[in-house]
């Protein structure tokens, strides 16, 4: 009897695991989500005015933050709180060394206890952070980076050129297993460091204790703020270190030495993340003397509502806002993260390798319904690869594809796709189908509802399937069993990151000497104008390719007790940057 | 005995073994692995990773590396929390069989109590009731019964905290700390009590009904002993008797964590990292906490059996 239960419970709680892990109609999902810490820079933002508002994108009902109409109401539990701020998280693992941890959600933690060279602001710009400022030579492939004089780990050791170019040393290692982007970067000497043929990495060089220089084969703009990421002591992680021997640094885990506003206290796995203010950090020691990451695996609702958390996300749904706002001691923002949601497209099939099949279907899907009413208004639809927060956003010269099913039965015509036998549409004798895949999720089903009319309208056969879970939907993808997938970015800190899965990732079908000639040209100059310029034509050559079929953002609203001042949060490094300056008033 | 013993403990050996190959293949076949997820990654970097790793090896050398280490009880290294497997069993599984002991201890303790009653007052008003009760708690899904309780008893009334083990930054300890977990478990422990009574009180019920129709009760009773005499050491024994057997198989579901109730509960037991583990394919701690769940069941069997035999002379092994 036990057994069955168990069973039974495992399949239901796999389907809502998944329902949470991989769609935007999840229950809150602490502060930011899943993705790999060492691509978005941690520690905190330059940006002083941290009081400001993040940029303020309408999200449902919300277009503006909210503000806590009677404080009186807060659960005794939070009021009781002087010093100590409490946040939610979803599942730290504790392993909290920046560079080798798998999880996003150790990389909140991370991002608290590290700093990092150099950071970005509310629009994904770079900005200094440990490096007082930066030099890029001419030929765009040597970065000196300036460090601030002075900076220490908590521990009180000096911080210097010595700990980054160890950092940067330890990721060519032949054994480092991480999700880092630094070995894509190219470094010079990085690939005959990690063969073992040199003994250090040629084009890392130390010029003084403030001052180093790193010199790449060729030109990457998002180098600046991939190499101007978290830095390791060398005295304490580097102290064991051989070359292709790593184990020992998993020792370190749990017993982090950083430099950012925060130093561990505890962790208890499941439990939380006790963190104390650093005095040794650069900016002076943070105004809140502790700081927790609560483990919420389940709901927030009533963590927020007996006041065991301070600050909690939600999707941007009309009932979520409402249902918040009457709380009354809960400021709201709304928030939309840098990530854009598509369909993967199969361009080996015949007919998906057509344009105006694609463009066919953007046309034929009524976006509106699936990603915005259905969502009670969480949510917008996406036509470019980049996420409205970004500097590079653009809707100039970019089709909307509005709901039009006569414009994609034009198209389909037009492409020699002509209505047979049972209204399905034939070309050459075969059938116009479309296997799609996505994993079970609430706005799966709305998608596969919808979609089943869309496509049917338009003569096309839908043949739906779905996956419990998000590592076989990736392998089904992989083995090219498909013709449509819904995915979903992790977080975009740079432009180039939207596009970087058609570039050496893992949609290798999309072959267009263009975009790989508009793509190296934004990434050949640090220029933010010049990139501006050419991001634009990327994104309309995209918008009218569509190599994948763009479907939707996500929209959340963010909701803190209201005693909590001085709290913005940034798309891209999530409240790290504004943490150290929050004061409970 | 100790020849059924010896027999006993070369089977379960073969049967262990058996089932470490099986559960090792079924998770070698199953779609996708640890690196699969990542899909951040470039083709280049998923082979080296799944070179470091070495899950690009056939799997049954993977499953000759992975036992030969399991022998020398080196169950690897977790490869989502980058921490050993069995440090992780230390840090996750107490806080599972804390939760799961008492529960089941209370359920049992109250299953045979009303069980007992029942069956004795067959189609009394109190038997009616409690059936009535067993069917509706046996057909409310533990999800729904643990945030009705929430929003009640936690939300609304405010006299238990809604999840945790804990009370979130608390430094208490000693006698303080054990009330705290007291109160953060009285929760969980409910709903879990709940939803173990049902079939349990069912199953005692009915052989305590079947065990009060024998000649010997009737003969006790004829005896002229007194009817709570009769009650409780005859018919209480014998309807006891086949339960032993469930004993066994409790011991795997003490230490295996409940998903649900762990996961409504936020409480932070090893349930929940095993399912969060299948879904990152995260096969070290996979591979292990299977296997140490079927250590966990094959040594139930055996002490239910032992059990039996010391409970009831007549059964030979």
């Amino acid at each position: 009897m036990r057994k069955s239960t168990f069973v039974l419970s495992s399949l239901f709680l796999a389907a809502s695991l998944l329902l949470s892990a991989c769609s935007n109609n999840s229950s809150p999902e602490a502060a930011s989500t899943a993705t790999p810490a060492s691509s978005a820079p941690g520690g905190a933002s330059t940006n002083s005015a941290a009081s400001s508002a993040p940029e303020v994108v309408p999200a449902g009902a919300l277009s503006e933050p909210f503000t806590a109409t009677d404080l009186t109401k807060l659960p005794a539990a939070a009021q009781k709180r002087t010093d100590t701020i409490i946040v939610g998280l979803t599942d730290p693992s504790g392993a909290f060394t920046p560079y080798f941890q798998e999880s996003g959600y150790d990389g909140n933690v991370s991002s608290l206890l590290y700093a990092s060279l150099v950071t970005v602001d509310d629009k994904g710009v770079p900005t200094p952070e440990l490096a007082e400022s930066w030099e890029v030579s001419d030929d765009q492939l040597t970065y000196t980076f300036y460090l601030r004089k002075d900076l220490k780990f908590s521990d009180g050791s000096p911080l210097t050129a010595e700990d980054v170019a160890f950092t940067w040393t330890l990721q060519y290692d032949k054994a480092y297993d991480g999700g880092s982007s630094l070995p894509s970067l190219k470094v010079k000497g990085g690939e005959a460091y990690k063969a073992g043929t040199a003994k250090t990495v040629e084009g890392i060089r130390i010029i003084d204790p403030q001052t180093l220089s790193v010199t790449l084969e060729q030109p990457n703009a998002t180098a600046l703020v991939t190499l101007g990421s978290n830095v390791l002591s060398k005295a304490y992680y580097g102290k064991d270190y051989k070359f292709g021997q790593l184990e020992y640094i998993k020792k370190l885990h749990e017993k982090p030495l950083g430099d950012g506003p925060y130093t561990l206290e505890k962790f208890i796995p499941g439990q939380e993340v006790r963190l104390v203010a650093n005095p040794n950090y650069f900016k002076g020691k943070p105004k809140t003397e502790h700081f927790i990451y609560k483990t919420t695996s389940g709901d927030a609702w009533q963590f927020l509502e007996t006041g065991e958390v301070d600050y909690a996300s939600f999707p941007a749904t009309e009932e979520n806002i409402t249902k918040l706002k009457q709380l009354g001691y809960v400021n709201i923002l709304p928030y939309t993260p840098s990530t854009y949601g598509y369909m993967q497209v199969n361009l080996k099939h015949e007919q998906l390798k057509d344009k105006r099949v694609r463009q066919a279907i953007a046309y034929g899907l009524d976006r509106q319904s699936i990603y915005v009413d259905a969502a009670e208004g969480a949510g917008a639809v996406a036509n470019i690869p980049a996420s409205p927060i970004s500097w590079s956003y653009t809707e100039e010269g970019i089709n909307p594809y509005k709901y039009d099913p006569e414009q994609a039965k034009k198209l389909l015509d037009e492409a020699g796709w002509t209505v047979g036998a049972g209204g399905i549409r034939e070309k050459d004798g075969k059938p116009l189908s479309i296997h799609y895949l996505a994993s079970k999720s609430k706005s799966s089903d709305i998608f596969i509802a919808v979609a089943k009319e869309n496509f049917a309208a338009l003569g096309i056969d839908f043949q739906p399937e779905i996956f419990a879970d998000f590592n076989s939907l990736v392998s089904k993808t992989e083995s090219g069993d498909y013709d449509l997938v819904s995915f979903s970015t992790s977080m975009l800190t740079d432009p180039a990151d939207g596009f970087m899965q058609f570039f050496d990732g893992e949609i290798t079908d999309y072959d267009n000497p263009k975009f790989t000639e508009l793509y190296n040209k934004a990434l050949a100059t640090t220029d933010i104008e010049q990139r501006k310029a050419v991001y634009k034509e990327l994104y309309q050559l995209f918008n009218d390719e569509l190599p994948v079929i763009f479907t939707n953002y996500k929209k959340t609203v963010y909701a803190y007790n209201g005693r909590i001042e001085n709290l913005s949060v940034s798309p891209f490094i999530g409240l790290a940057g504004s943490l150290p300056n929050w004061t409970l008033k | 005995m100790s020849a059924y013993l010896t027999k006993r403990m070369l089977y379960m050996l073969i049967i262990l073994f058996a089932a470490s190959l099986l559960i090792f293949c079924l998770y070698a076949l199953t779609p996708g692995d640890f690196i699969t997820g990542n899909i951040k990654l470039t083709a280049e970097r998923k082979a080296e990773l799944r070179e470091i790793y070495g899950l690009n090896k056939p799997v049954l050398e993977r499953y000759w590396t992975w036992m030969s280490h399991a022998f020398h009880g080196d169950f690897g290294y977790s490869l989502a929390q980058q921490k050993p497997v069995l440090q992780l069993f230390g840090d996750y599984i107490w806080n599972s069989f804390l939760l799961a002991a008492v529960s089941t201890f209370l359920t049992w303790l109250i299953a045979v109590i009303i069980g007992v009653i029942s069956a004795y007052k067959q189609y009394s008003w109190f038997d009616t009731l409690v059936m009535i009760a067993i069917f509706a708690a046996m057909s409310l899904p533990s999800f729904f019964i643990g945030l009705f309780l929430i929003k009640i008893l936690a939300v609304d009334l405010k006299w238990l905290p809604p999840g945790g083990m804990t009370t979130t930054g608390s430094t208490v300890a000693g006698f303080a700390y054990f009330k705290e977990v007291v109160q953060h478990m009285t929760l969980p422990v409910i709903v879990m009590t709940l939803l173990g009574l049902g079939s349990l009180t069912r199953y005692f019920r009915s052989n305590m009904i079947d065990v009060l129709k024998q000649d010997y009760i009737r003969t006790a009773r004829a005896k002229g002993l007194r009817e709570r005499k009769v009650l409780f050491s005859h018919a209480l024994r014998n309807a006891l008797l086949p339960a032993i057997t469930l004993v066994g198989f409790e011991l795997p579901a003490l230490f295996g964590g409940s998903i649900i109730i762990e996961q409504i509960f936020n409480w932070p037991g090893i349930g929940q990292l095993y399912m969060k583990s299948f879904g990152l394919r995260d096969y070290p701690l996979l591979m292990g906490f299977t296997m140490f769940l079927a250590i966990l069941t094959v040594i139930g069997t055996l002490l239910s059996d032992i059990l039996y035999r010391v409970a009831d002379p007549r059964v030979r092994l």
